[in-house]
């Protein structure tokens, strides 16, 4: 097919120069020069995203000893395994966050997006009567909150859910912004006729919510799960604040832990004639990149599976109405 | 999106405990009187027949797996004694102070909870009414440990004749001194036993500059001022260790700080201190010798301590004299709550920690056979288990003059924190605990002024010709003055009751 034109542009070549370049436009694509432009630009953006983690990887392979002594490099003086191998003496311990971040993240998406799905699909019908009421419900929460204090009284001695694995799970499982999201994605998607001819089928309510409006809107769901998942696994304010167990502390809270404990005997002169035996108890450098590293791996992993959905239904759910 | 949403949730609880932390002052403080109360006048009868019960007791440290293994032999002793249980649960030192304030600020019942002036603020918190007034309590069960602890930690630790804390007896004094790599010291054949300040260390330092490539003379610090500060410790607000100690001042208008921050800014620009001190983080960690000379805080044998950990030789020169402030003898306390259902048990349960070697010895080490070994001239020796399963923080936990010592440790170390005790100087505004709120919103906005100033001029990092006078220019506009006639006003109420 290309050849044919090819030859007929190149007879009369002169005559139709500003013809040739035209068959050449793709309007997919950009021209020669600003796809070149354009690679390098978005390349080196690219570039400078995944940077600091490569770099991560890079100070959790070198040498504690070459860490303190000439800081972080690029290449360092001394790679070496050290910091995999602390992690291997501590991993009843790493295993156990481990443990608890993946059931938290697991049973809290599935929890959280079948709730927001079922929320959402009620205030997005027009026959519910109270649609207005419920929708302000949640909307009111994305206004105004309680604050810590409260909310601390209200998990630990209401709920008694201090010290347990549903402490971690329950606070993040309703979300005002995605129920709202979910609606309007509902409305969207899935268009009333289609319902209704389902009801002719005879259909219930339930059979209708799980056969029809569910894999229409499976972009929206993929979307919010993914936020989801993403938001269980970062988590560490909760555990932060009700949970005292070692055996329940998920893997960013550990992290986390490591972190202000470093920061904190830093700050604190007081403790400086204790240092020693306080700083024997955490890890060095190299063990809290590789530590960063263990817990970011399988995240950044799960991504590329829901992103064929993700870009679809950050576009269609993003509009509020 | 979603991270704004998160933001403004957090702002506002922010906001919210606040809100509350404002409001419960004076309706908490009220309840809380009316409530211990009524505890000291059952004590009488619990003194008899002692129901068995569960004490809750916060304390600061890396949780430990061996910390229920360790409770139960705790637990079946303090059952024997006192028959109460304790339910002793760590916090880590990052995540300490934020627990503790969301703690106290939503009512929980807990017993005791460990305090200081720098995790769980002492006066802020014993002012706020969360703490117990303990002076009647201690009297009727805490005897033994009143003899025990040091009287200037009982004395220092009053706010307005009242103590709230149980002070952990340690060393009394806060003295700082300069530790010295030992290795480069005889290598290069330096004599620091002249070294008394930071300007008797220059020939010192030109030789380490001159001839070890690879080491960073200073290890990063901030220039001893000689100040008791009221407040932390960069604040600007601080009374003079001699000369007319009954005057608040800024320090930063003073003689000796300008002279002070001149020498540590010299030896910036000869090149003796790393040129982003002012925004590093670096910890200068003790087991990489990459440094010459460094300011820590001392106790009795604190070198033999610091070579341990460092595996090499470590030398140090006093700066002061130790002095006793404030902030030393508030350093490691443990507080009742007034939320607490059994203070007296509480305290009974302190009383016995403090002075029972047994109790005291086995929280902090661990079971012996297990977690250390004892030796036959009754020193110990840890086992690998301890520092990997139960790695207490001593200091914290209570009365360290009746630890078992290691076999390393000097035979009189007790007997030299007594002695270093004994000779440390109180300071002028011992005791005077200022309470801020009159002032509160100038002292946020001088407190931002001065973590905008103090850190690069401590450290030495700008001029302080330059940066000085522009530093306070802006500090009086934060509303310096207002501040320092409220220091002054309290402080000079405080003297007249004294």
């Amino acid at each position: 097919m290309d050849t044919l034109p090819k030859s007929a542009a190149s007879t009369k070549r002169k005559r139709f120069l500003p013809l040739r370049k035209k068959k050449k436009f793709n309007p997919y694509g950009f021209s020669g020069k600003t796809s070149v432009v354009m690679h390098i630009l978005l390349g080196s953006f690219a570039f400078l995203c995944v940077f600091p983690f490569i770099y991560v990887i890079i100070i959790s392979l070198s040498s504690e000893q070459s860490l303190s002594l000439h800081g972080y490099r690029i290449i360092p003086e001394e790679w070496s395994l050290e910091a995999y191998m602390y992690l291997w003496q501590v991993r009843s311990q790493i295993f156990r966050a481990y443990g608890v971040t993946l059931f938290v993240t697991i049973v809290g998406t599935i929890l959280s997006v079948s709730v927001i799905a079922l929320y959402a699909y009620a205030i997005s019908r027009k026959q519910f009567l109270y649609r207005k009421q419920f929708t302000f419900i949640a909307f009111f929460t994305m206004l105004f909150s309680g604050g810590m204090v409260p909310f601390y009284i209200v998990m630990t001695q209401f709920l008694g859910l201090k010290n347990s694995i549903w402490a971690l799970i329950l606070p993040m499982t309703v979300n005002a912004f995605y129920i709202i999201i979910m609606r309007t994605f509902f409305q969207r998607s899935v268009p009333e006729a289609v319902l209704e001819s389902a009801r002719i089928d005879g259909a219930g309510e339930f059979r209708i919510f799980l056969k029809i409006v569910l894999p229409l809107s499976i972009p929206g769901i993929a979307t919010i799960a993914l936020f989801n998942t993403l938001a269980y696994w970062n988590d560490w304010f909760n555990a932060l604040l009700f949970i005292d167990n070692p055996s329940l502390v998920p893997l960013q809270s550990l992290l986390m832990r490591i972190e202000n404990n470093l920061d904190f005997i830093r700050q604190n002169a007081m403790l400086s004639s204790q240092n020693g035996s306080i700083l024997a108890s955490i890890p060095q450098d190299s063990a809290r990149m590789a530590m960063v590293v263990i817990a970011t791996l399988p995240i950044a992993l799960s991504y590329p599976f829901f992103q064929k959905y993700f870009v679809r239904g950050l576009t269609i759910g993003s509009v509020k109405e | 999106m979603k991270k704004t949403i998160l933001l403004l949730a957090m702002l506002l609880g922010m906001v919210g405990l606040l809100i509350a932390c404002g409001g419960e002052e004076a309706g908490e403080g009220k309840s809380e009187t009316t409530e211990n109360e009524g505890g000291t006048g059952d004590t009488g009868e619990v003194g008899e027949k002692l129901d068995p019960v569960t004490l809750t007791w916060y304390l600061i440290g890396t949780p430990q797996q061996d910390l229920e293994l360790v409770m139960e032999e705790v637990n079946k002793y303090t059952e024997e004694k006192i028959n109460a249980t304790i339910d002793l649960r760590l916090l880590d030192w990052g995540e300490f102070d934020e627990r503790m304030q969301v703690i106290t600020t939503s009512g929980e019942n807990y017993d005791i909870a460990f305090t200081s002036s720098w995790a769980n603020n002492y006066a802020l918190n014993a002012r706020r009414g969360a703490f117990a007034e303990l002076n009647e309590l201690m009297d009727q069960y805490g005897k033994e440990m009143k003899e025990l602890i040091d009287p200037a930690f009982l004395e220092g630790a009053q706010i307005d004749g009242k103590l709230y804390a149980v002070p952990t007896n340690k060393e009394v004094g806060q003295q700082a001194v300069l530790s010295f790599n030992h290795e480069l010291v005889e290598k290069h054949d330096l004599d620091i036993s002249t070294v008394n300040s930071l300007t008797d260390l220059e020939p010192l330092l030109a030789v380490i500059k001159e001839k070890e490539t690879d080491v960073t003379p200073i290890a990063t610090f901030d220039a001893y001022l000689p100040f008791d500060s009221i407040l932390q410790e960069e604040m600007p607000f601080a009374f003079r260790l001699d000369g007319n100690t009954d005057e608040v001042v800024n320090k930063y208008e003073e003689e000796v700080t300008m002279e002070t921050l001149k020498v540590m800014h010299d030896y910036y620009k000869k090149g003796y201190i790393r040129p982003d001190a002012a925004t590093s983080t670096d910890s200068w960690p003790l087991e990489t010798p990459n440094w010459f000379v460094r300011k820590e805080l001392y106790q009795p044998y604190a070198e033999s301590v610091w070579s341990r950990s460092a595996g090499y030789e470590i030398v140090t020169r006093p700066l002061h004299e130790p002095y006793v402030f404030n902030n030393s003898v508030t350093g490691s306390m443990q507080a009742i709550s007034t939320t607490s259902q059994n203070p007296e048990r509480a305290m009974m349960f302190l009383n016995l920690l403090n002075t029972d070697p047994y109790l005291r010895n086995l929280i902090d080490k661990g079971i012996e056979g297990v977690h250390y070994e004892e030796n036959a001239d009754g020193s110990i020796t840890d086992l690998p288990v301890r520092v990997e399963r139960y790695n207490m923080p001593s200091f914290a936990i209570g009365n360290q003059l009746i630890l078992k010592l290691y076999e390393d440790d000097p035979a009189d170390k007790w007997e030299a924190f007594e002695e270093f005790n004994e000779k440390s100087i109180p300071s002028p505004a011992l005791g005077f605990y200022f309470d801020s709120n009159p002032v509160r919103t100038e002292i946020a906005a001088i407190s931002n002024v001065t973590s905008e100033f103090s850190p690069a001029l401590l450290k030495g990092a700008v001029d302080p010709e330059e940066f000085i006078p522009e530093f306070n220019k802006k500090l009086y506009e934060a509303g310096m003055q207002d501040v320092l006639d409220e220091i002054q006003r309290q402080y000079d109420e405080w003297k007249e009751n004294q």
